[in-house]
């Protein structure tokens, strides 16, 4: 008995080990979203479950720039992770299409939106979002293989107001 | 060289408890310092020689998302995200909650709560800023851990006659 746990032993402590660092690393600097829907069309394909790294050092510091991709939680529902762009950051002021009118983002909040405003449900519904809701900045596509890439930083013309 | 063999176990072993005292403040507990009076009598130290209570907050209560009425919360401030605030969850998502200045209830949207601080008159919260998004709690406080002479669990505490039954 003795001498198959000391045989067993050095693999358990390898997996506890393994674990304990994969749930840090997980936790602080990096994790991976699977899309779904295609609120971000073009930048995602909606045909398949893509999947994306998330990088969550520029949480620490909130290092976050308008055109990012970003995930946070739904203000809606708190279980579900959300997917958008980055649009405004606090004291921008910015058009909204539909209304015709200009607003400025209050401190602590950020406007987000979806690629493609035809099904994307984001700020311009449920308005600015607060900052603590971000849960990381999508950097790469990871599945399927041929998708691998960057994902670009990428602005839409003339939403924000030059003061 | 036996030394050296010694030196590296010893930074083996430091590594892994911060790496699993990292992970255990991430995802089941951890400790806060509480300061400022809005939650006054819940804690009273912010006066006194401490300059605040130490807490110790649960998470795991944000996996399955159980918070009740009168619970001590943990939150980021909606409208500065390095700020955290502890106040009390008044109300939850879809409750209609009276508040005092006004005749009409507000209906408190999906995914939303309402949280106050227990001295109303010196209390920033739900009253100044709306609801807050469920997204926001980061804990539950549970036990007082300091002054010592407040060491213990901490009540669940509702006030009467706010939730109006619709």
């Amino acid at each position: 008995m003795a001498r198959i746990l000391a045989a067993v032993w050095p693999i358990v402590k390898g997996c506890i080990t393994g674990g304990v660092f994969g749930i840090t690393i997980a936790d602080w600097s990096a994790s991976y979203v699977t899309l779904h829907g295609a609120s971000m069309h073009p930048t995602f394909d909606p045909q398949q479950a893509e999947r994306a790294l998330v990088d969550k050092r520029c949480l620490h510091r909130y290092h976050f720039s308008r055109g990012d991709v970003v995930v946070f939680r739904s203000p809606r529902d708190h279980r579900e992770l959300v997917v958008k762009r980055l649009i405004a950051l606090p004291g921008d002021w910015i058009q909204i299409p539909e209304k015709q009118e200009i607003q400025q983002i209050p401190q602590g909040r950020c406007w987000v939106e979806g690629d493609n405003a035809a099904t994307s449900f984001d700020s311009r519904s449920y308005g600015p979002v607060p900052m603590g809701l971000l849960r990381g900045r999508v950097t790469h596509i990871i599945w399927p293989p041929h998708r691998i890439g960057r994902v670009d930083r990428k602005m839409p013309e003339g939403r924000i107001v030059p003061l | 060289m036996r030394t050296y063999s010694h030196l590296w176990s010893t930074t083996k072993r430091s590594a892994m408890a911060f790496v699993i005292g990292v992970s255990i403040s991430d995802r089941w507990a951890n400790f806060t310092w509480v300061t400022g009076e809005s939650m006054y009598p819940t804690f009273t130290a912010a006066n006194s020689f401490w300059g605040g209570d130490f807490v110790l907050a649960e998470k795991r209560c944000l996996e399955q998302c159980k918070f009740s009425h009168g619970d001590v919360i943990l939150f980021k401030c909606p409208s500065n995200h390095k700020e955290m605030l502890v106040k009390r969850l008044i109300g939850l998502p879809g409750e209609k909650i009276q508040l005092p200045g006004s005749l009409n209830p507000t209906k408190i949207p999906e995914g939303h709560c309402w949280v106050e601080g227990d001295n109303s008159t010196r209390s920033w919260d739900s009253r100044a800023f709306g609801p807050i998004p469920l997204g926001l709690v980061q804990g539950r406080v549970t036990h007082i851990i300091w002054p010592p002479s407040r060491i213990g669990r901490l009540e669940r505490k509702m006030h009467e006659g706010r939730i109006s039954p619709d």
